[in-house]
Parts: structure tokens; sequence; C-alpha cells
């Protein structure tokens, strides 16, 4: 029973790791524009399938394919911020509408491009089991987990520690506010954006590392980081880490100890859990303003 | 009125009468409506069912030289409203039948719209049971669930299996699979344990880490689609758990698995109807195998293969209806039931329902980066390895 556990303890927090580097982007942009960016999905698809290009066209690591991924998915971030910016009424809601064409249309264009075949990396070095006593894992997975970490503190670091992302923080926080102070929101909200697709770029090389990747996968990551950016408090990246986490061992132990059949449902009963007794999220804005 | 006038009406009724019964001796076009998944989650197994059915109207216009088989296309986009508006427009664009159709939740839909408007619904992506109980006399398969458990079930009983955790996607089609396999196991007194798992799951190590701890079975057993088996390939080389094999159903003992992932495939069995390289020797294969790769570049899988047979069928079904002048009163249905003839996948024969009654799937076994059919023994190009596993 105590490997059994233990395993599942382990792969929860592998899990958890790699939804958090999912969700961070979505987490950011939602934080810092209140806009939901229901394509975020698709440009960490669009980062898997540049990783699969580099490796089955030049034979390149997908480690090594992120810089590629990064100057790619930065673009097409670029361009869907520079449309986002065109609305001038009801930004929250009508962005949804628009994110989510844009969500449609790099779907069907890696449809097109790629095919509808599932692709994983071949690399036998990524794949290879890694033992640690009762945790076994493969080498992709711990790598994206060192990884996730790395990229969450430095987020968190750059938020709370650079001028960059203190003005992040305060155009999110008051933009009008952050104005007369001298900041240009435009661009903040454009840097936020990019970093996205910089978080963006590292989660699609995670997930062509680690698991399968077909065109119709966007959405249900794009799900997925919407329920931890919800889970985690609005913006909130240790907050997005915690509600990461908390649903990959929710899943994992569902998994274990019941059926994975139930996995889904117990994610959606953590949340919905977790949002009736602080609506606010795990880190909202309330816990935030307490500390 | 005038002799003349006379002898000149009586020819005109006479051309009337020839050209109103030489309408069988004539060439025609038929159209055929083609409703099948082309993006969404079904994108690759309907574009592979697309190639098959586009390679059977090849074949069918390059031999037939009195009629021709004209396809129009419509993407369903995997979703079962679609599929429903797709066959309406098809209908509406003149089609005389449809062709297609991935996933028993589309097709259900799908083939209830094609009844309502009197054509003919031909498929082989839907295994769900539901499917023809539904009493339609105008719905016809070429495959069924009963025809890969035939086959699993068989290569299990030669394994020798005394216990099996079977892995299943909580789907209709992978779910009513399993359960047929559990229930046959069962009988034959195999302790079986069962494992659903969502279709979201992205870590199959948990399901592993049971199996390996509690179940300690003989083999798994694997019903799902290539992700899946992926995701549970991927955990079981990680976990190494004990057991002499891994069997799995549709999508993975074809050779696309084996280039894309050759460290997770190594003795691996699923359904196959046939070895890779393939070995296609009577006419009709031949005539498909050379098509296919004339107009795809690649070499056919079994995909192509399905929806080349049921295309095939309905093609002569059609041109039978029209030399019997029964095309518009529903005699491609009529000769469809008739169909009793030895294609790619074997004998096919309709029963009542429209399911084939003498489906059974192979068993094949990725063997140094080939595929050898193991079971039945009248097909087997080759012996199974067991006990084997990827690691």
């Amino acid at each position: 029973m105590t490997e059994l556990v233990s395993q599942a303890l382990w792969s929860g927090i592998l899990t958890g790791s790699s939804y958090a580097l999912i969700a961070l982007g979505l987490a950011l942009i939602f934080g810092t524009m209140n806009v939901i960016n229901l394509a975020h999905g698709e440009l960490v698809l669009l980062a898997a399938y540049i990783a699969y290009t580099c490796e089955s066209a030049f034979g390149f690591n997908p480690l090594f394919a992120i810089p590629a991924a990064i100057v790619i998915v930065c673009v097409a971030t670029t361009l869907t911020y520079f449309l986002v910016n065109q609305i001038r009424k009801d930004r929250e809601l009508n962005s949804l509408l628009l994110t989510y064409g844009i969500g449609v249309m790099l779907t069907n264009g890696m449809l097109l491009l790629w095919k509808a075949d599932i692709r994983s990396t071949k690399s036998a070095w990524l794949q290879d089991a890694v033992v640690f006593g009762p945790f076994f894992s493969m080498r992709s997975e711990i790598l994206f987990f060192v990884i996730s970490l790395a990229l969450i503190a430095g987020l968190w670091w750059w938020l709370t520690r650079t001028w960059a992302g203190r003005a992040v923080r305060a155009v999110a926080s008051n933009r009008d506010a952050a104005k007369l102070m001298g900041i240009d929101p435009h661009r903040v909200e454009l840097v936020s954006f990019l970093v996205a697709g910089l978080l963006a770029a590292f989660a699609g090389a995670a997930i062509f590392s680690v698991g399968v990747i077909q065109p119709g996968l966007g959405i249900s990551l794009t799900v997925k980081a919407f329920i931890i950016t919800v889970l985690a408090g609005m913006g909130s990246v240790p907050g997005v880490l915690v509600g990461a986490l908390l649903l990959g061992l929710t899943e994992s132990l569902t998994t274990t100890f019941f059926s994975s059949a139930l996995q889904e449902l117990a994610g959606m009963v953590l949340f919905l859990f977790v949002l009736f007794v602080l609506p606010n999220g795990l880190f909202g804005t309330r816990w935030r303003r307490a500390h | 009125m005038n002799k003349h006038l006379k002898s000149r009406m009586t020819m005109l009724v006479l051309v009337g009468w020839m050209l109103s019964t030489a309408g069988s001796a004539m060439a025609e076009e038929f159209v055929v409506g083609v409703e099948v998944p082309l993006s969404g989650s079904l994108a690759r197994v309907g574009t592979g069912m697309s190639e098959g059915i586009t390679v059977a109207a090849e074949v069918f216009n390059r031999k037939n030289t009195k009629h021709k088989i004209k396809l129009i296309t419509v993407d369903d986009e995997s979703s079962p409203a679609k599929a429903v508006a797709a066959v309406e427009k098809l209908a509406s664009q003149g089609a005389i039948a449809i062709d297609g159709g991935y996933g028993s939740n589309n097709i259900g839909p799908a083939s209830d719209a094609a009844n309502k408007a009197g054509l003919v619904y031909v498929t082989s992506g839907g295994v769900d049971e539901a499917l023809t109980q539904r009493g339609l006399k105008t719905f016809f398969r070429i495959n069924n669930t009963a025809g890969y458990s035939k086959a699993m079930l068989g290569l299990l009983a030669d394994m020798g299996v005394k216990s099996a955790s079977i892995v299943y996607l909580t789907k209709e089609a992978t779910a009513d699979l399993a359960k047929d396999i559990e229930k046959a196991l069962a009988a034959k007194g195999v302790k079986v344990t069962m494992h659903a798992f969502d279709p979201a799951i992205t870590d199959f190590k948990p399901i592993i880490n049971k199996i390996k701890l509690q179940d300690k079975p003989d083999v798994i057993v694997m019903s799902g689609y290539e992700n899946d088996y992926v995701g549970v390939l991927r955990a079981a080389k990680v976990l190494k758990p004990d057991v002499k094999a891994i069997v799995g159903a549709w999508s993975l003992a074809t050779s696309k698995m084996q280039d894309d992932f050759p460290d997770l495939m190594p003795n691996v069995y699923g359904t196959a109807l046939l070895p890779f390289p393939a070995e296609f020797t009577t006419p009709d294969g031949k005539d498909f195998a050379e098509a296919y790769k004339k107009l795809y570049g690649k070499e056919p899988d079994y995909l192509g293969q399905f929806g080349y047979v049921q295309s095939q069928l309905l093609f002569d079904a059609i041109v039978r209806a029209f030399d019997a002048g029964t095309l518009k009163s529903g005699g491609i249905a009529a000769e469809l039931r008739k169909t009793n003839k030895d294609t790619l996948i074997g004998r096919v024969q309709f029963d009542d329902k429209g399911d084939n009654l003498n489906f059974s799937h192979r068993m094949g076994q990725h063997q140094a980066k080939q595929i050898a059919i193991v079971w039945p023994k009248e097909y087997a190009n080759g012996k199974m390895n067991f006990p084997g596993v990827p690691w």
C-alpha cells in the first residue's frame, strides 16, 4: 500500500507541475488584462508541434527546439495581442469570442500543416525510466518538473522584483492609476503577452516530451489552464502552482483509490469546493491583500 | 391523319419506348455522398477512411467503362449535429447513398438522417451494438465489436491466460469491447480486473502501478485509441509490471505505430487485417494497393482498407440496382442485403439488421520492425513471441 500511495503522490506532483506550466501564461494575461485567452491551449500546442518538427525534420532533441518555439509562439501571441487591442467595447466579453476564433483557426492550421496523426517524442533519452526508491517516472517528467518550478520562481521574481513586473502588477491593479504614474499600459500588456508566449513555448515542449499531441488537444489544455487559473485566484503565480499541484494530486489519488474514470469529476468537485469556500480562489485578492 | 404522319408517330413512340427501357444499358454517373470527420477529434481516422473511399471510386471508375462514381465529400467535424447536417446537405445535392461516418455517436444520428431521406448509409466506423438494434433498413456496416473480441479472445485462449487486467477508455465502443472480453474471459474462469479511464487522462502510471502491485495479471489488455496505447505502454515501460504480454485492439498493430513509436511496440499485439510489409495476393488487393500508393504515396493502412471495402460493396449494389431499374425505389438496400462477396476483410454478408455476419478480425504482433499475423492459424504468417513485452 505504501508503494501505491507514494507513487500516486509522486505522479500527482509531476502531473500538477506540468499543469502549472500550461496554466501560467493564461493566468498572467488574465491577471493583467482581465482577458481570458481561449487560444492559449492552441499556442501551447503550436509550440509542441514546433518541437515535433525540429525533432522529426532536423533530429533535434525537443529541448533544443524551445528557442524556435519561443520566437514563433511570441509572434503568434503578439498578433493575438494586437487583435485583442482592437476591441473598443466590452473587451472582457468580446475577447472571449475573438480568442476562441483564433484558437479554432490555429487548430485547423495545425491540422492542415501537421495532419491529424498523433505525435510524441522519439527520444529514448527523454523516455528513459528514472527511479528513486519507490518513485518511478520518465526523465522528461523530472526535467520539466524542474523547469516548471524554475519558471514559476522566475516569473514570481520578475513580477515582484523588477520594474517591468511591478508595472504589470500596477496595470493589473488599476490601469488608470498606472497611466498617471507614467506607465504605458499597452506596452505592459504586450510584454505580458510575450511572457505568456515564452511560457507557452516551454509548456509545448513539455507536453510533446511527456505525452502525446494531436491537433484537437488545444481546447482541453485551455480548459485545464482555466480551471487552475480560477482555482488559484486571479493572476496569482503561487496560486497557480498550488492549484495545479492540488488538481494533479486529486486526479492521481482518485485513479489510485477509486477509478480513473472519476478523475475529471474529482477535479471538478475540488474546483467547486474551493470556489464555494474561497470564492476568490486559493490566493485571491483578499488573501493577497492580507499578505 | 395520313399514313405518313402515322408512321412518323409510331417511330417516335418506338424511339421513346426504347430510350425509356434502355436506361440500364446507358452510361450513368452516380453521385455518392461521403460524410466523414476530416477535422476535430476524429480527423485522423476519418481521413484514413476517406482515403479508402477515394481509392474505391478511383478503381471503380478505372475498371468500369459503363458507369462512373462521383464523390461529394462533406466534413462532419467529428460532431453529431454536423454529421446530420452533412447528410442532409448531401441528400439535397443529389447523393443516392451515404458512405462514411466515424464514431458511433456520430453515425447514429447521421444514419437516422439518411434513413429519413431514404438513403442507404454504409460504414465501418462504428461498432456500437445499438447501431444495428434500431431496425433501420437502410443501415449497413462491415465490422462490429463481436469480430474484434473474437480475435482478441482467440489469441488470449492460445496464450493460455489465467488472469488479465483490462484497461479501457470510457467511450461506448471501447467500453463495449472491454466488457465483452471481460464477460467471455470470466465465463472461462479467467480472473479479470477492469480499469476504466477517462479520455482526459495524461498519466497512466497510477493505473499501471495498481496492475503491477495489486492485480499481478498474466496479460494487460487495452481497449482504447492510439494516444491511450502510447500512454499505457510508456507507463508500463517505466513501471515494468511482471506480465507476459500486452494486447490491444484497433489502431495498434499498424506500420504507423511502428514508425512513430519504435521503442514502445516490440512484442505488442493488436488487431490487424494484414501483416506488414503488406502482402496483397488477390487481384482486388493488388488493385487497391496500387491505386492507394499512386494516390497517397504510402503503404495502405487498415482504415483505408475498411473504407475501400464498404465503398466497393456500395458501388456494386448501386450498379446492380440501376441495372434492375430499382435505383430509386429502395433497390440499393435490397442489393446490399444480397451481398455475398469475398473482400479484403474476408467474406461479407449482411443480416437483416445490416450487420456483417462473417466479420472476424485477425491478430498481429510487432516483431522486429514488422507486423506478423499470429491469429488465426489459417491467416498466420508468423509465430507469436510469447511471453514478450516491449522492455
